[in-house]
Parts: structure tokens; sequence; C-alpha cells
């Protein structure tokens, strides 16, 4: 569906993306996952037309997609990093002004507007200016704004900055929702957490490149390591984590040890060192790496440096 | 003590990196201090207007009348218009209608009519006439005075021979010599000097006469009492008939004359207003939301000038209106040229709002620089005082502001009455500058990459 193909774009000394290709298929949730300034915004802005790349080319469903292309955004939605909603105005005048930029008129517009208020739970405050709304009630509203017209692509660029839990739980499960039932959408987000939870395929995006590309299983295949192994940081335990440094990578936070075996490492060795030492199995959990681990493992360093 | 000063510190240090503050603080006062210093004179040899077009028509052919007319050339206030070439059929002294005709084509405001009977065949003084378009109260009053001034400086001289004139028709030719030269005979054995040359000024009139007008501009001097009585006398012997040629019809002439001024300076204030909002919307995030819609950046821009051109009409039309109601300004019987030159005027002022986002990198940036603009162009434009009070340069650049030809455009309709033809040259160099504008706007907006 979408497809980028060597894409570079410069902005004077800078290269924002570096000769980027990528396929993105059609009902796909895809995640975006790269610190600030890694080229997660450009990359979106280029799908959104609002840029030219310099080399390289950005289509969806074959079609160019640039800012001289202006029949090709028809198809896209785009929700912003910034709220960004006429606040004076109420709810109401906000969808229909979008709505209407995007050719929707009449009891079409009207069906829409209702629609979409209802699905974010806004249908009690459509004549209420927006200045008036909460974080998350205004995020709510710049989601659904993307949507009146139908496309086949969302744009969600960071979405959730800046609100509350629940708000962000329940703009997960709107876009969950959309996804299901058939919606393609592209999720940039600097928060592992929700590339974990909503995508099913993520790239990783560094210095504008793309560092590594695929599902989560696929991206943890990257790791040296499948599981990593937790315990107390005690005097009891001191030995036994001496003993570990030897056999893989071993660090501290919060005054717990987090164990990354090496890929010679034998769980036997594991449980000969704990024995020795009269360690119960209690003090041991065991945890799949994260998406942190992957970028810390791609890039040395960690997503929110 | 300390924490006084670290806050001190941390005020002085936001208010020097804050070039909007900066501006606002230093640079707008010196420019409205130079402005206002070329307005009065500071440091200047002449003070008050300079070149004004002023229309001589001499339809005397007494010599006098000539050395009236060079004394006016002599004045640096005025530029003397004395002939034109119409048609390109070679120049010619103008005439009265051709004065009149200038003043009603706003080519001038002023003319200064010298009749064939200057003097008088029957009877002693002067006669002249003094046409104008007192469109500006100031100006006009200036005018008037630098010719009042001026006549009556040279008038003596045209007095002595009026009082030749009468005597010669009394007394007949043969008496009349024998009495100059009786005179001149007393004259020169009383206080010395040549005979002849004294006999030849009082044939050409020239009793000094001049000694009793001259000094009354030293109203400080001791005898300044008796000389002033002596201009007063002059004065009665010289009838200077007025007449406004354009807007003596005008229902309010005061507040007709600065209601185009005040309503065009106000307008620049508003779309101001309107250019720093223009870069909220940037970083709110809504041109992004808005040009990743199927729209161009043209019709982004353009329709950010049309919002500008309506706010000014919606603006101009409350402040005319206001205008009519409060202080009789008359509207309705121009109503058709009035609402040509408002559109031509808020395009103008729309454009010049989307000149300051394109020039601006930010919102405050954009209200310091059209602040200090607006105020540059009130001041050289004429909203706030003639133009012609400013050196000749500055009357230049005036010229070259939107207010100058707006306060142009609605003098042209509420104070001359002129038809929706008359003005469609102002309308036109009004729509010459919003084009040349938003030209210039629409590609430093694209260069300066806004959108992206």
């Amino acid at each position: 569906m979408l497809q980028f193909t060597s894409v570079t774009k410069r902005y004077g000394a800078l290269t924002a993306l570096d000769d980027v290709s990528l396929t993105v298929a059609r009902g796909e949730f895809f995640g975006l996952l790269g610190p600030n300034g890694a080229g997660k915004s450009t990359l979106m802005s280029l799908v959104a037309g609002l840029r030219a790349p310099d080399s390289g080319r950005v289509t969806l469903d074959g079609v160019a997609l640039s800012p001289a292309n202006v029949a090709a955004r028809t198809s896209l939605g785009v929700v912003p990093q910034q709220i960004a909603l006429y606040e004076e105005l109420s709810a109401e005048q906000n969808l229909r002004i979008f709505g209407e930029l995007y050719g929707l008129r009449g009891s079409l517009l009207r069906d829409r507007i209702e629609e979409a208020l209802v699905a974010v739970q806004l249908a009690d405050r459509r004549r209420h200016q927006v200045k008036t709304f909460s974080g998350g009630m205004m995020r709510r509203l710049n989601l659904v704004t993307a949507l009146l017209h139908r496309p086949k692509l969302l744009l969600c660029d960071e979405p959730t900055v800046g609100i509350d839990p629940q708000s962000r739980n329940a703009i997960f499960d709107f876009l969950e929702q959309l996804n299901r039932e058939g919606l393609t959408i592209i999720y940039s987000t600097h928060y592992m957490e929700e590339a974990t939870r909503l995508c099913s395929r993520i790239g990783v995006i560094d210095h504008g490149k793309i560092l590594a590309l695929g599902s989560l299983d696929e991206l943890l295949t990257h790791l040296p390591f499948d599981e990593e192994i937790h315990f107390p940081a005690t005097p009891a335990t001191a030995t036994l984590a001496s003993e570990l440094t030897r056999c893989g990578e071993l660090t501290l936070a919060d005054e717990r040890h987090r164990f990354r075996p090496s890929a010679d490492f034998k769980l036997s060795e594991f449980y000969r060192l704990t024995e020795a030492q009269a360690l119960p199995a209690r003090l041991f959990t065991t945890e799949r790496p994260t998406l942190e681990a992957v970028f810390l493992h791609l890039t040395g360093r960690k997503l929110r440096e | 003590m300390r924490m006084l000063l670290t806050l001190l510190r941390k005020d002085i240090a936001n208010f020097t990196r804050n070039r909007t503050a900066l501006t606002l603080t230093f640079v707008v006062p010196i420019a409205l201090i130079f402005i206002f210093g070329q307005v009065f004179g500071l440091n200047r040899k002449d003070t008050g207007p300079i070149g004004i077009r002023l229309a001589v028509v001499n339809e005397s052919s007494n010599p006098a009348a000539e050395k009236l007319v060079a004394a006016l050339q002599t004045e640096t206030a005025f530029r003397l218009v004395t002939d034109e070439d119409k048609n390109g059929q070679g120049k010619r002294p103008l005439t009265e209608a051709d004065a009149r005709r200038l003043i009603h084509d706003r080519d001038l405001r002023f003319a200064v009519i010298i009749p064939a009977d200057v003097i008088p065949e029957n009877g002693f003084g002067l006669r002249l006439k003094i046409l104008s378009d007192s469109r500006n109260q100031i100006e006009s009053q200036m005018v008037t005075g630098l010719l009042q001034r001026t006549i009556f400086t040279s008038v003596p001289e045209l007095l002595g021979q009026s009082l030749q004139t009468r005597a010669k028709q009394f007394l007949g030719e043969g008496r009349f010599d024998r009495f100059n030269t009786t005179l001149a005979e007393a004259v020169a054995n009383t206080y010395g000097g040549d005979k002849a040359e004294i006999q030849r000024r009082i044939a050409s009139g020239d009793f000094g006469l001049s000694a009793l007008a001259s000094p009354t501009r030293d109203s400080a001097s001791p005898t300044s009492a008796n000389k002033n009585s002596a201009a007063s006398a002059l004065s009665n012997l010289v009838k200077i008939e007025t007449e406004q040629v354009v807007g003596k019809n005008v229902r309010s002439p005061e507040a007709t004359r600065v209601i185009g001024g005040q309503a065009i300076m106000f307008l620049l204030f508003a779309i101001s207003g309107s250019s720093a909002a223009f870069f909220d919307e940037k970083n709110a995030g809504l041109f992004q939301r808005l040009l990743s819609a199927p729209l161009t950046r043209g019709q982004l821009l353009w329709s950010r000038f049309l919002f500008g051109v309506l706010l000014g009409l919606v603006q101009l039309t409350s402040l005319f209106v206001a205008g009519s109601l409060m202080y009789g300004v008359d509207i309705f019987g121009h109503l058709g040229p009035l609402i040509v030159v408002c559109c031509a005027a808020a395009a103008a002022c729309a454009s010049f709002g989307m000149l300051i986002a394109a020039v601006a990198p930010n919102s405050q940036a954009a209200s310091g620089l059209a602040t200090f603009v607006v105020m540059m162009m009130s001041a050289t434009g004429g909203a706030w005082f003639p133009l012609t009070l400013m050196p000749e340069f500055m009357q230049l650049i005036g010229k070259f502001t939107i207010v100058y030809w707006s306060i142009e455009g609605f003098l042209q309709v509420l104070w001359a009455g002129s038809s929706l033809l008359q003005v469609l040259p102002i309308v036109g160099i009004l729509t010459a500058i919003s084009v040349a504008v938003m030209t210039i706007s629409i590609w430093l907006l694209n260069r300066k990459r806004i959108f992206e």
C-alpha cells in the first residue's frame, strides 16, 4: 500500500532521512519507534505530502505522494503531534471545517460529525469551545478530526503526548478498533510501551535510518539473548552476581540485578551457582526483553537519551 | 539583596534578548522623534511647509505683479507652477480656469490669481484671489498665512504704484510730472541723495512703505504695536478674495479631513494582529493539518488575504458609519466610490499583513515590526500631519505608503466628491501595491518554508 523507495531528505547539512526503503501493507498497524530527532516526523510529513523527498519516491497504491499531488491527500488522515484545533471554536465547528476541507457536505457531513463525536464520547460537549476541554478530550477530538473523510491510511504522529493514562487507553482502544475494521495506521512514537501494545509491525528509526523492521518477536531476534533473569541486589546474592558477570551482561538498577546471558550460557550452570549459594528460587524472575533492549542493542543508547 | 539582583539580572537578560521589546523601546521612539523633528523643523533653517505646488496666474501686465511672483518664488514653501504644456503644444501661461482645473484634478491644492486689474483704475489698493483645496486644515492655514505674508511684503510697492496711477489720473500727465520732480527735489535737498534716482523711485511707486510692513513679523520689537497697526492698515487696502474650489460643500469638514487617516491607521493595526495570529496557527500545527487536506499552499495564503480584506472592509465600514452618526461625515452620498476605495485600501492593508508575516520570524516579532511600520507609515503617509511639513525626501517616502494613497482615496471621495471614474487611478495604485506586496509575500513565505 505505502512504499518508500530509497528516500533521502536533507535540511541543509542535516540528513533527516537517509536512503529509507519501507513498505506498509494494507490493514497493518505500523509503528515507527525512535527517539526525538530520529526522523519520524520527517517521514510522516513526506507521507502527508507536506514535504518532497530530495531523492527517492513515496507512493500510496502506486501514486506518488508529494506537495504537488493535492488529490492524493484525500486518502490520508493526519493526526499531528500538536493539538491542531481551533480552540475558540466548538468541537462541532472544528469537525465541520475539516470535514468540508475534505469535500464532505450536507447530510453526509452531519452524519459523520455525529458518528465522530459519539465515537470519542464528546457528543454532549459538541457546542463547547475546545479551549474548555481537558487535554484528553482535545486529543480525542484531534484524532477523530482526521477520520471524518474515511481515509485509507491514518498517520498518527505521537498522538498521546501529555495526556493521562485513562485518556491514552481510550485512544488506544479506539485506534485498535479502527485497525480491526481495516484501517491502515502508521503510528509514530518514542514510547516503546505504545509500540509494543499497538503495532503489528515496528520500524526502529534513528539518525534518519531504519535500523530494524518487523514484528516485536522478529525484532527481539536481533538480541543475543531471549530472556532476562532478575534478582535482588543483597549481600546474599553478591557472590552469585560476581560469578554471573563471566557468563553474560549484568546491570544494576533500583537495587535489582538484571542478567542477560551470553549465547553459550547454559541454564544448568545457573542452577549450579544458585545451589552453591543456597539461594531460594523465589528470588528469581525471568522476563522477556523489551523494545528498549532492542533499541539499546541496535544504537548503543537508550530510547529517551 | 542577592535574590533581588538575581531577579534583576534575569529581567535584563530577558529584555535584551527580546528583539521586539528592544525595537519598541528604542527604535520606534527614536524613529518617531526623528519624524516629529522633521515636521516641526528642529535643526532646519526653514520651518513650515516645503515644496507645496502653487499655481500662480498672472493676468496683469504691471511690472510690480512680476515682483510679487518673484517674491513667491523665493519662498521655499512653494514650488511655483506658472505655465503648462497641455497636449504637447508647448508651454503657455496658466489661466484661472487652468488653475481651477488643476485643483480639481488634485495636481495642486493652492493657486494665486493676480488679476489684470490688480491695481484698480478707479480706486486705491490691490485685489488678489487665492484658490484652494483645503483638504488638510493645518496645511491650508499655514499656506494661507505664508501667502498673505509674502503678499504683504510685496504690497507696499504695488500700493505706491496704485497711488501714482490715481495721482496721474487726478492731476493730468504734465502736472503729475512736475509734482514728482518737485517732490524728488525736496527729498534730495532735505535728506540728500541723487535727485534723478529719487524721482525714478517715486515714479515707480516706491515710497519706502515696505518699511511699514516687513517688521510686523517681529512682534517682539519695542515698536511692534505701531508696526502692527501699519500692517493692519495695509491689510485694509489689500483685498484678498479666497475661494475654496474643492470641498466647500462638505457637511462636516473637520471630521471628513481626519477620518480617512484614522481609519487606515486602525485598520493596519487590526491587520497586523491577524498577521501575528498567522504564527499562532502555524505553531499550533494547524498549517500541517490544513495542508494535509487536499488544498494548496496558495489557497491557504489567499484565504488569509481574503480574510484580511474582509476584516478591513468590516472595520472601515464600522468606522465610517460611526463617523457619519457621531460627526455627520457624509458617506451615504458617496457610497459607490467609497466602497471601491475601501476595498482597495483593505486589500492593500491585507497584503501588508501578509508581508509582515512573511518577514517576521515569529508572532512576537510580527507584532513589534507591525507596530513600528504602521507608525512610520502613518507618520510619513500623512495620517498625523500634512506631508508638506516634512523635508522633500520624506514626502517622497510618504508617497510609497499605503497610508498616503488610502487617505488620498478617502479624501478624493469624501472631500472632493469624486466619481468612481475619478478615483480609479488611486484605486489602481492601491491595487498595484496589493498585487506587488502579495507577490513578494508569497515568494518570501514559500522561501521561508513556513508550511513545512
